[in-house]
């Protein structure tokens, strides 16, 4: 399976950063996906796309037919043609469909449900591999804490580990957020931000499926595989807010719950938050989120300061220092990828493990507050909170459906 | 004109020196035929009060009313009590005539006790020239125009309407009020804190900068109505026995407990929001009824200055009820504390502003105090809840023009009457619909 040493073995066995080895060798980057849903596959056209030299080796997802489905259309997709060197033995299923993606490939893309990020993520640095997460990295603090670990590692490794919030690649955000920096809109002293959209998809329950099955193939709906949305999609609002204040919030309180998709096959996830996250200095940020249809649409950032106002997702900022971002602004979801293959190229793996785990955090303790109706610390949710989501045991069977958080009988943990 | 044995204090000169020139003044006002309390002042300065809704807060209200009325030593008398339930008029009036502390202050007989929807027309037929009013808020926007259209003072506990519609009536009341030159005092008594208005009064002058976001909180534990459906109940005699739980009698918690934080937002934004999002829904509630246990809700300000407003029933929850408005140079809690460039704490006294509120509701009335009209302004503050209200149950963002001028919204049966009636289901966003 593997053609030549792999980056790991080389860098251990001199003691060489991994990057430079590979760069010296080959130029060859070779790539692969693990969880092989819409995101992923974007991803990974997206990632090769991205650099010239870059060759998909291998896909992976927990279920065959995801994984032969995305071979299908990616062979097919007449961009990435002279990319795609997947064969089908290189195509892998089953809960271990990860290790196997890893051993081929020098930059993995870690796709599946983010329940699974931090044991991938650790799998890959180990196997010291490159790392392309989505976010977010994790749906709990024990999560959390295990990427952060992941990350040093991967510092010590001179590994890379890039996070798929995309708006850090957004040549309209970082100017904005550069701007706020230098003083543009004077002191931040509060805002918010919202993702308030739609719901998504769903799958029909199938008769073969066993509990564990179902709930993992409409992962969206069950916390210990989502993180509920306040995780997985208003996570890109809360990297923009701890991005701009270069902060992690002090702490937060919040409320929330399950108004409109109250019917079984929606899991047991809830379909709106709005969470109160304090920034040291005493700076409040409203946070709002909610998946409903017929509802009123609104994916934002605001930051208002003593002299203006930053739109930083926008590119704009009112006030003393008015601007609007005017030059063209290169698809970040691309452009993220350049970075983090540039990265590897010169020997200089960027590294958002911590960040990327941080932000995630933010999310979850969010959710943590709203669930259980308490006001809760970033100090206590980092360091005292035991929640660890993760079944005792990945396996296909019987699997008990999470009951939908209560406040005030949903426990904190 | 008030007797006194004794030698009258400087207050009481001065109290004389106002029925006087009161007298005069309204000879114009009497010809147009409105204002009771002008011959009131002229004829006796007993100023008689009728009570309406005499439920927990009712009880509440006449006993801060009466204390205010005793450390005034004004003379007032509570002359008659209505309520849908003639039994609770009646109670009301037999624990005050058996509380030493307001017995003298009570002149009352079961023939001044009302019951029925028609109550409060009754007890402003009873020869009051005041009412103190504190039935469910679905009614205040009915029992406020008529007494004002009655030519009454009126102290109205808040809030003041559930919907648009009551808003509109709540309005003309006001300003008819002003024509006629009527004492209306609510019950947000927040704005009667010398504390309180120390602080605006900072914040007004510059302490902390242009005002450029604020947070406003009431979260705490559930307020539960549930009380059992006797048998023979219509549905609208259980629904008003349970008026927290349905929104056409309560206009929903965050109207009906959080309008007093969004009315310090009112109060030091001048004046109403232009539009609001929210989101919220009903999690833990189990008791029968349509009101939801959270809202939070973004309320945005012209050039943009957006606040937060957070309001929960939730069992064990975070508690915090707090008001904060924050500025381009600093913040303040709006309750004697203001921190940033210019750091401020007030020292003063900071009396009961419970009582204080009918302290200045009384002395408006007499002429010994300022004059106060708050019906325009507490009736902002409760549609800025009711909007958020309605921004929430339907998911949709919402402007206060639109919702002010064009809304239909009219919560509650057609015709007031014990009997059936079925309320809207529990809200859901995206479903219900914006009217």
């Amino acid at each position: 399976m593997t053609h030549r040493p792999s980056l790991a073995s080389a860098a251990l066995a001199s003691g060489l950063v991994a990057a430079g080895a590979h760069a010296a060798g080959s130029d060859t980057i070779r790539i692969g996906l693990v969880g092989t849903g819409g995101r992923g596959t974007q991803d990974l056209i997206n990632c090769a796309k991205s650099a010239p030299g870059v060759e998909i080796r291998a896909l992976g997802d927990l279920f065959k037919d995801r994984v032969d489905g995305c071979f299908g259309r990616l062979k097919q997709d007449q961009g990435i043609t002279d990319r795609f060197k997947v064969t089908p033995d290189r195509c892998f299923h089953g809960w271990d469909n990860y290790k196997a993606v890893i051993e081929c490939v020098d930059l993995v893309l870690l796709c599946q449900p983010p329940g699974f990020r931090p044991l991938h993520m650790r799998a890959a640095i180990e196997a010291g591999k490159h790392v392309f997460a989505e976010k977010p990295v994790a749906v709990d603090p024990a999560g959390v804490r295990h990427v952060i670990e992941t990350a040093r590692m991967a510092d010590e490794k001179k590994l890379a580990i890039l996070a798929g919030t995309q708006t850090r690649h957004q040549a309209d955000a970082v100017e904005t957020i550069r701007r706020i920096a230098d003083g543009a809109i004077g002191k931040i002293r509060s805002g918010a931000c919202y993702f308030l959209t739609g719901e998504l998809w769903h799958h029909d329950r199938k008769p073969e499926w066993s509990e564990m099955e179902y709930q993992c193939r409409n992962w969206y709906y069950f916390t210990w595989l989502s993180g509920d949305h306040i995780v997985e999609q208003h996570v890109h609002q809360h990297d923009l807010l701890n991005w701009a204040l270069q902060a992690t919030p002090v702490k937060c309180v919040g409320t929330g719950g399950r108004q409109t998709r109250t019917a079984p096959q929606w899991g047991h996830i809830w379909d709106h938050f709005a969470v109160e996250y304090e920034y040291p200095g005493g700076v409040r940020i409203m946070s709002l989120c909610r998946q409903a249809n017929n509802a009123a649409n609104r994916v934002d950032t605001v930051l208002v300061g003593s002299k203006g106002v930053a739109y930083p997702a926008r590119g704009e900022i009112t006030g003393a220092n008015a601007w609007k971002y005017a030059q063209e602004v290169p698809d970040p979801s691309v452009a993220e990828h350049k970075a983090l293959i540039e990265s590897i190229r010169a020997g200089k793996p960027i590294n958002d493990g911590k960040r990327i785990a941080e932000t995630s955090l933010t999310s979850v303790m969010g959710r943590m507050a709203a669930y259980t109706g308490r006001e809760l610390s970033w100090k206590w949710a980092m360091e005292s909170s035991k929640l660890d989501l993760a079944p005792p045991k990945y396996e296909f069977g019987p699997v008990p459906v999470p009951p939908v958080a209560i406040p005030g009988q949903t426990e904190l943990i | 004109m008030r007797k006194h044995s004794s030698k009258p204090s400087a207050t009481e000169v001065s109290r004389r020196d106002f029925l006087k020139g009161s007298a005069a003044a309204s000879a114009a006002v009497l010809v147009s035929g409105v204002a009771s309390h002008v011959a009131h002042a002229a004829g006796s300065d007993t100023i008689k009060v009728g009570l309406i809704g005499c439920g927990g807060r009712g009880g509440g209200a006449i006993r801060d009313f009466l204390s205010a009325a005793k450390n005034l030593n004004a003379n007032v008398k509570v002359v008659a009590f209505g309520d849908l339930w003639l039994d609770r008029a009646k109670g009301t009036m037999g624990g005050l005539k058996n509380d030493n502390n307001f017995k003298d202050r009570v002149d009352c007989t079961d023939e001044r006790c009302f019951g029925g929807f028609d109550n409060h027309d009754k007890v402003l037929a009873a020869g009051v020239d005041a009412i103190v009013t504190a039935a469910p808020p679905g009614f205040r926007a009915i029992h406020f125009p008529a007494a004002i259209a009655a030519g009454k003072h009126v102290f109205m506990e808040k809030p003041v309407c559930v919907d648009p519609w009551g808003y509109r009536e709540n309005l003309k009341a006001a300003e008819e009020a002003d024509k006629k030159k009527l004492t209306v005092v609510a019950g947000t008594q927040r704005r009667h804190s010398k504390c309180y208005q120390a602080t605006m009064e900072q914040i007004h002058n510059g302490a902390i900068g242009k005002l450029t976001g604020g947070q406003f909180y009431w979260m705490g534990g559930p307020v539960t109505h549930n009380r059992g459906r006797g048998k023979d109940m219509s549905d609208v005699e259980w629904q008003v026995s349970n008026w927290y739980a349905w929104c056409w009698t309560c206009g929903d918690h965050i109207v009906e407990q959080h309008v007093h934080n969004l009315d310090i937002m009112l109060w030091a934004f001048k004046g109403p929001p232009e539009k609001c999002v929210a989101v919220g829904g009903r999690q833990t509630r189990e008791e029968p009824g349509n009101v939801w246990d959270h809202f939070a809700v973004e309320y945005e300000f012209p050039g943009g200055v957006r606040c937060a407003s957070y309001c929960s029933h939730w069992p064990k929850g975070a508690g915090r009820v707090s008001e904060r408005v924050v500025g381009e140079k600093g913040t303040s809690n709006c309750a004697g504390n203001i921190s940033g460039d210019k750091g401020w704490g007030y020292k003063g006294e900071d009396p009961n502003h419970y009582v204080v509120e009918h302290e200045d509701f009384i002395k408006s009335i007499l002429g010994t105090g300022p004059h106060y009209n708050e019906g325009k302004q507490v009736t902002e503050s409760t549609m800025a809840a009711v909007m958020g209200r309605m921004a929430a149950y339907t998911g949709r963002e919402i402007s206060w023009k639109w919702v002010t001028q064009t809304s239909k919204l009219k919560l509650g049966p057609e015709k007031y009457e014990f009997g059936p009636y079925q309320p809207e289901p529990v809200a859901i966003p995206g479903k219900t619909e914006l009217i």
